[in-house]
């Protein structure tokens, strides 16, 4: 049970590994790698808050929407052709403005009690349309170095985005294995009745899960939209499928009440890297045009996956 | 029951007057038959969709795989095309294409015992590459006059309307209709009650695929293009008209006369919007709104307990 949705993952990204390095041995070189880390890092970050809110038996789709919102305001106060103020300053508000949006959705959630699908395919539109308010149909093109340090930048030798990911990771292992709201979460998740009759506050601890998936976009946004010299509009549209997609196949039940990092890290790792062993299959260049399917067919593989899975515990 | 669903239905008819009236104050040519009718067609595609919708939330479930679908329907219509297919054998294709990939959603469903948001969410980018990968997501063009004709009237809206007659009908009449409410109150009761509740959930996502599929063929027709992003971010505009029209996300309770006024409200929030101020980026701040609000008005109402099956 401990190791739900780690052994499957594992062995098709084992695989496929093996299966580029077979062809093209420069897969496993410490560049590709690296970049293949660096592509992983941004979707990483958000997928630990959004395992956190799956755990506890909500969804949040919003984050797709958020992430374009928090890399157009990053951009338009600290580029010098918008309002030129501090990278920090941009980086605490964009920071703050992901943290904001995450707790007004579990407020909706947990106090207003409106579905979480609803609350965030409606936040998700909301976020979307001040994201083109804001941009005004143009794109900002220079960012400042303080700005672009988080995504190009290195601490020790390791790139920011690698480094900060890394972080978020043992943190939320932390956070799910160490703590009682840890606990908490997976409680409200897997029964929320139970959850209250047991005396724990599920409409808080919903909320804290919210906040700090929002928190985590906001994070994912610096490390990587800086990365680009330049924002538009289309920043993170459909990202929130890409996470909800990684966190399934990392064995995260939509239930509630299951999931571990380990697996969410493998689902990351995978999706991440279809599109790289694509391209060292130089199966041509229309090959590419298959990733979204490789995809929704690891989606479903996920699927079956799960359900054998709980048929043999059923007989168990 | 049948009082609450009454009063959804009411606040929004008086939401679509109160719009209407504002718009007619602000610019009186805007509710003008020819505008109107003339604005119409856009939203053709998505009240297709949303009658099956409507009927898939009701059971509890969803389909976000609709738009893939719509796009993958259009592809292969494309694809005949340019072998030299008559329109009706590309139509027919594409039909059954949206047909199968309806059925094959219902039996991962059904045959898994998976939340269909996960299923439908896999199909969805599986539907979506497998359009993107067949066409190498080059669009294809140039048919014929008389096919084209069929997307710019009001096919779409039409075949919507009397879907909804007879969907309606059936949800307050038809055993069918007990049974789709019954599923959403509560599945192993339903099946307890020696229903066959798997042969009707895959049913309605058959159902579903084929509509998107029938979606695909008329969009195509109306933009006289054939391409892999067809369709892409539809499902949450259906979902949004469906859940706006007083459905509850967590099935058992929704009609379809509910559905339509959403969907109205929705069409005419948007062409205003877009009218008024001539973008439509603000209506998707508006139409988010709208949703977050409807949803939690409705569920303040509804907060109490479920007394009856009576859906209709």
């Amino acid at each position: 049970m401990r190791l739900r949705g780690v052994p499957g993952p594992a062995l098709v990204l084992a695989l496929l590994c093996a299966l580029a390095t077979a062809i093209n041995p420069a897969f496993l070189s410490p560049r590709n790698l690296t970049d293949l880390m660096l592509a992983a890092a941004p979707t990483l970050i958000a997928a630990c808050g959004l395992m956190l809110v799956v755990a506890s038996g909500e969804i949040d789709i919003s984050i797709g929407s958020l992430l374009g919102l928090c890399a157009a305001v990053a951009g338009t106060l600290s580029s010098p052709d918008r309002l030129g103020l501090p990278p920090s300053l941009a980086v605490a508000a964009t920071l703050a403005l992901g943290l904001g949006v995450g707790l007004l959705n579990g407020v909706l959630v947990s106090l207003v009690r409106v579905p979480s699908i609803i609350v965030t395919l409606g936040m998700l539109s909301v976020l979307k349309g001040a994201n083109e308010l804001l941009m005004g149909g143009k794109w900002i093109t220079r960012l400042p170095d303080g700005l672009r340090a988080w995504g190009t930048g290195s601490v020790l030798g390791v790139p920011v985005p690698i480094a900060a990911c890394a972080a978020v990771v043992a943190l939320t292992w932390l956070l799910a294995n160490r703590t009682a709201w840890g606990r908490r979460v997976f409680a409200v998740g897997s029964n929320a009745d139970s959850a209250r009759l047991a005396g724990i506050p599920v409409g808080r601890t919903k909320l804290a899960a919210f906040g700090l998936a929002g928190l985590l976009v906001a994070l994912a946004t610096l490390v990587s939209v800086p990365r680009l010299s330049l924002v538009d509009s289309g920043v993170g549209v459909g990202f929130e499928l890409l996470v909800v997609t990684c966190v399934v196949v990392g064995g995260v039940s939509i239930r509630g009440g299951t999931g571990t990092i380990l697996g969410v890290v493998l689902g990351v790792l995978l999706l991440s890297s279809v599109r790289t062993v694509l391209i060292f299959l130089q199966l041509g260049e229309s090959s590419l045009y298959w990733e979204r399917a490789i995809q929704g067919a690891l989606i479903l593989a996920a699927v079956m996956g799960d359900a054998a899975g709980r048929r043999r515990e059923a007989r168990a | 029951m049948r009082r609450l669903i009454a009063t959804h239905e009411a606040g929004l008819a008086a939401l679509l007057a109160a719009l209407l009236v504002a718009a007619w104050r602000t610019d009186p040519a805007f509710v003008s038959w020819r505008v109107q009718s003339g604005l119409l067609p856009q939203i053709g595609e998505t009240a297709l969709l949303a009658v099956p919708m409507t009927l898939i939330v009701i059971t509890g479930g969803i389909d976000l795989s609709v738009g893939s679908v719509m796009a993958l329907a259009s592809v292969l219509f494309g694809l005949g095309f340019r072998s030299g297919w008559p329109v009706e054998a590309c139509a027919a294709a594409a039909l059954a294409a949206g047909l199968l990939c309806g059925a094959l959603n219902g039996w991962f469903v059904t045959r898994f015992r998976v939340h269909p948001l996960i299923v439908t969410l896999g199909t969805m980018s599986a539907f979506r590459g497998l359009a993107e990968g067949v066409s190498a997501a080059r669009p294809v063009s140039g048919f014929p006059d008389t096919f084209l004709r069929i997307g710019q009237g009001w096919t779409a809206v039409g075949l919507f309307a009397a879907l909804t007659l007879a969907g309606t009908a059936v949800l307050a009449r038809h055993v069918l209709g007990r049974r789709i409410y019954g599923i959403g109150l509560g599945e192993s009761a339903a099946r307890a009650s020696g229903w066959n509740v798997d042969r009707l959930k895959a049913s309605l996502y058959a159902f579903s695929g084929l509509m998107a599929g029938v979606a695909g063929v008329l969009f195509t027709a109306r933009r006289n293009t054939a391409k892999a992003d067809v369709g892409a971010g539809i499902e949450l505009e259906v979902v949004t008209a469906v859940v706006l029209g007083g459905t509850s996300i967590f099935g058992g309770r929704g009609t379809l006369v509910g559905t339509a006024l959403g969907l109205a409200v929705l069409h005419e929030v948007r062409q205003f919007v877009g009218w008024r101020w001539s973008n439509d980026v603000l209506n998707l701040v508006v139409v988010g709104a709208l949703l977050i609000g409807a949803v939690t008005l409705n569920g303040v109402i509804s907060r109490r307990p479920a007394g009856s099956v009576e859906g209709g």
